[in-house]
């Protein structure tokens, strides 16, 4: 017992993992429905989604910073390169509307970068700011109308399919292709903290920046990394988002920011900074997803959904507090 | 040779390692250093030591990069620098003890110890593969030369999980693990006890013998003249000697630190009173220890030394109601007594001064007088407000009392230096006016002339009846302070001494005799 609770307390994401399958077991005693394939796929949908934002979100909380401008960075990005395409070359290829899009979103990410290191601000207050300078300057400048007809590209994109499939009943399941650009990211960013000096850099920082600058890193070199990065996979998240849903909103996004922070921390990410996992990021979207989802199939209102994340949060974050104290 | 590229004035030595010329580092009005010059040879010891908040850290900082100096030079095998980056010192070989040991709490272990190795080799740069098998071949060896375990498990502990003195040794273990010309150990043996202090020791000879040069901070003169070699003495920021430890013995030495004349051989004054205090009967908890029993008398100086896995520190803490004892029976001034928890502790009288004050005491953001009365807060109430005046009074009489160097009692207790912090934590305890007064490790990282006032206070209140009981690896210290000493192995206590015809070097063997084994 001892033993497995110093094996649970060192890997969070177990615990993440068992409430994931105590879900799954409750949701399906109630609802036979919920181990449907559309409900799967939808799942999936839903979690490319998010998955690709948690991933940005992970590397700045690792760093133990927090970003909650990137839900605005992923709709400027998403927004403007829509724009811009349709404007000036409708029929561009989906990789350079990505280039775009992600460079769009890496440039936000440094501005943040260097004002938190700059000035040495919380890097929540100075994400607010951005938040609201970006939503504000897409508006003003770039469009306020939703755009339905975007470029071609972009639409087969969204709808090409990794896999297709009719069940039972005769209903069309689609896997999307663009679910292989959440396992690209995700793979790439666990090597890249796992396996680089940098991503070890980023632990160290999130830490402790002052004794990480006292032992020859460079704060100022890892801040602007990380919330570059994060900046540049939100401009990746916001074009995959507006691919799926076939749609460029400039409403869309802002406000959902702390869906996305609360499904890392429930992965086992400590919100002071210097912890967290790819694996554990990811089980803690495929978590909040699927409490979103299985409230909607056995019933329960929408409004309640938050309450029930919530309480998860709050619980998870107990456990997690709890080994910290061993 | 590289030509320096601020020439400076007298040609530089060219063996000389390192030279500091006029630093100088103002904190708010404190000189913490004041026209510091000193020049290191490669592959020699030097001591540098003072009292309490002399300037030690603050010039070791700045040697390592840490800290600017606000004026002066640092010269690096004849290249001059007004300030060292943190990289630039490593790579010119500098490596660093803090004593605030500086570890990031949430890595591993081998992370810890041999990534600071990868960024030199890389120049800095952090756009690099990490190659985690050197990673971890560099920790091993580095763990192996300071005695701690290398298997997967320990490698992988994040820091935080660790014991004060594992961590004292990971950081020692880190200083190490680089080729490094220049180690610089601030105060390293604070935390350990006897067997790693001799393991560390041996560390600093080889160190020695293979050209490199040690700057050791330690308030142990004992340690200090056991290694040998150069001495330079801090005194207010100043220089004041600089030469051979050789022509100079603990007494001069002390002097010339505090202008005091500190040659006392014993501390001892009083006699224990025939009443017993406190009786402790087959105290056991899980496997930390079991058997234990023992008896103080009112007026009494007991110590209780033992190695790092003895179980000392796990008495101390059942004793204070931290992690309580789970069989066994304690009985204060003749009836039996509970300790399940801390509150039951104070409330008894039994008042404990832990041993690491960072992570187990000071808020050290705040003030120094909200420190010192925090224990008695609630006799210092006014009706429901807090009485500021008599908060102030209290916190101004213990500053006074235990000589605690600082302006004011409004400053913060991280303002003050490791060894003040130290007595901010002792007068807490002793605003609670308890029976019984357990002091673990009372002068890790206190100056000599801070002891003696630390010292002559314990004896003053013994005298006054309290019974106090010294748990410490520093020898001379228990064997100037107490009545009896108990040494404790592998969770019992093994021996019992009296002090007043015990022979030094009869205590440290029984300490490490039959421990060959007992290495993890
Ligand atoms: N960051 C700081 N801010 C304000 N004052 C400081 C700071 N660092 C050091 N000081 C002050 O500078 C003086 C020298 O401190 P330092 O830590 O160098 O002493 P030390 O010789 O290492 O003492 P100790 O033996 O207690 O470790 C002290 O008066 C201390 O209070
Ligand atoms: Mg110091």
């Amino acid at each position: 017992m001892k033993a497995l609770w110093g094996r649970v307390s060192a890997r969070p994401e177990f615990i993440t993992l068992g409430l994931i399958v105590l879900l799954v077991l409750g949701v399906s005693l109630l609802e036979p429905r919920f181990f449907s394939p559309q409900n799967l796929v939808a799942t999936i949908r839903t979690t490319t989604r998010l998955g690709i934002f948690a991933l940005g979100v992970l590397l700045v909380l690792a760093a133990g910073g927090i970003d909650v401008s990137f839900t605005a960075i992923g709709v400027f990005a998403l927004y403007t390169t829509t724009t811009l395409t349709l404007m000036f070359f409708p029929t561009a290829p989906f990789a350079l509307m990505l280039i775009v899009s992600m460079t769009l979103g890496a440039l936000m990410g440094l501005l943040n970068g260097f004002m938190v290191w700059r000035f040495a601000v919380p890097s929540l207050i100075v994400t607010i700011g951005t938040q609201y300078l970006f939503t504000g300057f897409l508006k003003t400048f770039v469009g306020t109308k939703h755009i339905m007809d975007i470029p071609a590209a972009m639409d087969s994109s969204g709808t090409a399919s990794l896999l297709q499939f009719s069940t039972a009943d005769g209903v069309r399941v689609t896997l999307p292709l663009l679910f292989l650009v959440l396992v690209v990211t995700a793979v790439l960013t666990h090597l890249l903290l796992t396996r680089t000096l940098m991503g070890r850099a980023v632990f160290a920082v999130g830490g402790s920046s002052a004794i990480a600058g006292r032992l020859g890193f460079s704060v100022r070199t890892v801040q602007l990394f990380v919330f570059g990065t994060a900046g540049l996979i939100a401009g990746l998240g916001g074009m995959v988002h507006g691919s799926l849903n076939r749609l460029a909103n400039p409403s869309d996004l802002v406000g959902t920011e702390l869906d996305v922070i609360a499904a890392v921390v429930l992965g086992g990410a400590r919100v002071s900074g210097g912890s967290g996992t790819v694996i554990g990021a990811l089980l803690g979207v495929v978590l909040v997803v699927l409490i979103n989802n299985s409230l909607i199939l056995i019933g329960v209102p929408s409004t309640w959904q938050k309450v029930v994340i919530g309480g998860v949060i709050l619980v998870a974050s107990g456990v997690f507090s709890k080994r910290s104290g061993a | 040779m590289t030509p320096s590229p601020t020439p400076s004035p007298t040609t530089p030595r060219a063996d000389a390692l390192l030279r500091l010329e006029g630093i100088s580092k103002t904190f708010g009005g404190v000189k913490a250093l004041n026209n510091v010059s000193l020049e290191l040879q490669a592959g020699r010891v030097y001591h540098l030591l003072g009292e309490n908040g002399s300037g030690k850290s603050t010039l070791i900082k700045i040697i390592a990069g840490a800290q600017p100096p606000d004026a002066g030079q640092i010269i690096v095998r004849g290249q001059s620098y007004n300030q060292l980056g943190a990289l630039e010192a490593i790579r010119a070989g500098i490596e660093t003890v803090y004593q605030d040991l500086s570890l990031f709490p949430n890595l591993s272990v081998a992370e810890n110890v041999a990534l600071t190795t990868q960024l030199d080799l890389n120049g800095g740069q952090l756009a690099r593969m990490l190659d985690w098998g050197k990673v971890k071949r560099i920790a091993i060896k580095a763990l192996e030369r300071v005695g701690l375990p290398t298997h997967a498990g320990f490698l992988a502990a994040p820091v935080e999980t660790l014991p004060i003195a594992v961590r004292q040794l990971v950081a020692i273990a880190r200083g190490i693990a680089a080729r490094a010309s220049l180690v610089i150990m601030d105060e390293p043996t604070a935390a350990l006890t006897q067997r790693e202090v001799e393991n560390l020791l041996l560390i600093i000879s080889s160190l020695r013998e293979e050209g490199v040069s040690v700057l050791f901070v330690s308030h142990k003169l004992e340690e200090v003249f056991r290694i040998g070699g150069s001495v330079i003495v801090l005194r207010d920021g100043v220089k004041v000697l600089d030469g051979a430890l050789s022509d100079y013995d603990e007494t001069k030495i002390s002097f010339v630190m505090t202008g005091k004349q500190l040659d006392q051989t014993t501390y001892r004054t009083g006699q224990p009173q025939s009443e017993v205090l406190l009786e402790v009967s087959n105290l056991a908890r899980g496997t930390a220890f079991a058997d234990v029993s023992f008896a103080l008398h009112r007026g009494e100086v007991l110590g209780i030394t033992g190695l790092l896995d003895s179980g000392r520190n796990e008495l101390a803490l059942a004793l204070s109601g931290v992690h309580p004892a789970t069989s066994g029976e304690v009985r204060l001034e003749g009836s039996a007594v509970q300790i399940r928890n801390p509150r039951d502790a104070i409330s008894l009288g039994l008042g404990y001064v832990p041993e690491d004050r960072l992570t187990e005491g000071l808020f050290l953001t705040k003030p120094i007088r909200e420190n010192t009365v925090v224990t008695v807060i609630d006799t210092l109430l006014k009706g429901i407000q807090l009485n500021f005046a008599a908060m102030t009074a209290k916190a101004v009489g213990f500053v006074k009392d235990l000589q605690i160097a600082t302006p004011s009692v409004d400053l913060p207790v991280s303002s003050l230096s490791g060894g003040n912090q130290q007595r901010v934590m002792v007068a807490r305890w002793l605003a609670t006016k308890p029976k019984v007064l357990m002091l673990h490790g009372p002068t890790a990282g206190v100056d000599v002339g801070s002891k003696d006032a630390l010292y002559k206070l314990v004896q003053r209140l013994a005298e006054g009846g309290m019974g106090v009981i010294i748990v410490s690896d520093d020898l001379p210290e228990l064997l100037m302070n107490t009545d009896r000493i108990l040494v404790m192995k592998k969770g019992r206590i093994a021996k019992e001494f009296t002090t007043a015809d015990l022979e030094k070097d009869l205590l440290t063997q029984t300490l490490l005799s039959e421990d060959s084994s007992a290495q993890q």
